[in-house]
């Protein structure tokens, strides 16, 4: 049995959700999300760019110059890898950021399960992180399915869907998706559900091998 | 019953939960070679046109993974090298998590003992 928090804040039972703490915390995580992810996405391009430059192909990063679409300034080159590092860290720390404020709504049924429950006191710094599948599945799903509309309309928008053969390619995966607005609608449900369905699963192996390695779930 | 403190001390426990490095990585590594197996099946599956390559554009992935095919053995492979990428992804976004949790504690810890050691 659960109880529900009220929008001013309170619970209906005795203990009171301190409303400027969950805040607080919600904020922190949030910029520390942003920060772990906005320095994995900005060296991981980087390091991609380097990689596929130095690969010793005749025509080096000749797909992943196909970024620069997206990334003002972005190209296969010593350069181009500084840029691609600014991009990939604001790009990183920006979904992120989007993530994590949905993502934090699972805190609030998670402290309801706590209210509702009288498990025992735990230590601060023992507690293993839960992943609540439904919600990283909501998140997650929410901000690739927004971004496969908003990179198909930015082609359709420059007038080269016609010839982003390449974005098409994922109707291999997607059936019914096209680089148009249509196209890029039917994708992206597709795809919210496929990402749904494997945040499931991750959630679920994540959560048992915690279990199983004796921590204590959150 | 609860009282504020202990929903305090949940709001806390909630936000400073460490991440189980070890199942991350598995989750992660799992997840992945799932993707990447999934995929490469798919368009063998789907097959090709007489005459025509399955899957050209996915098999670009043999620029980083060497080996990598479009075709049941490299499926395989393919999952293989996923589940080590995604792996060694898992675990590295796991430790940063931690260590960025660690970091801003002890960060407060030591301003507040500052803050403290000024106002004696």
């Amino acid at each position: 049995m659960s109880k529900q928090i009220s929008s001013s804040g309170h619970d209906s039972g005795v203990g009171q959700i301190n409303r400027p703490l969950l805040r607080a915390a919600k904020k922190l995580n949030t910029m520390l999300l942003a920060s772990v992810f906005g320095g994995v996405g900005g060296l991981s391009l980087f390091v991609m760019t380097y990689v596929s430059l130095y690969r010793g192909l005749p025509n080096p990063g000749n797909y992943l110059n196909l970024l620069g679409i997206f990334l003002p300034g972005y190209s296969v080159s010593p350069s181009g890898a500084w840029i691609g590092l600014f991009w990939g860290g604001v790009i990183g720390a920006f979904l992120a950021a989007l993530f994590y404020r949905i993502y934090a709504r699972s805190i609030e049924s998670q402290l309801q399960d706590y209210i509702a429950n009288d498990k025992p006191e735990k230590d601060l710094l023992g507690i293993t992180l839960r992943i609540d599948g439904n919600y990283l599945g909501l998140a997650v799903g929410a901000i690739i399915a927004g971004g496969l509309v908003v990179t198909s309309n930015w082609l359709v928008f420059r007038g080269t869907a016609a010839e982003s053969v390449h974005a098409d390619l994922l109707s291999n995966y997607l059936p019914g998706y096209s680089v148009s607005f249509m196209g890029s609608l039917i994708g992206a449900l597709e795809l919210f559900v496929f990402t749904y369905l494997a945040c499931l699963i991750f959630a679920w192996i994540y959560n048992r091998v915690a279990v199983l390695r004796g921590g204590e779930l959150g | 019953m609860r009282n504020k403190a202990d929903t305090d001390k949940a709001i806390l426990m909630a936000a400073f939960a460490k991440i189980d490095v070890i199942a991350l990585a598995v989750a992660l590594g799992s997840i992945s070679a799932l993707m990447l197996f999934l995929a490469t099946v798919g368009l063998l599956l789907k097959g090709a046109p007489p005459g025509t390559e399955v899957g050209p554009h996915l098999a670009l992935f043999s620029i980083y993974l060497p080996g990598y095919s479009v075709s049941w053995f490299g499926a395989v492979v393919g999952a293989l090298y996923a589940g080590i990428i995604g792996g060694f992804l898992g675990f590295v976004l796991a430790v940063l998590w931690n260590l960025t949790h660690y970091l801003y504690v002890v960060a407060i810890v030591v301003r507040t003992a500052w803050w403290r050691m000024m106002a004696e």
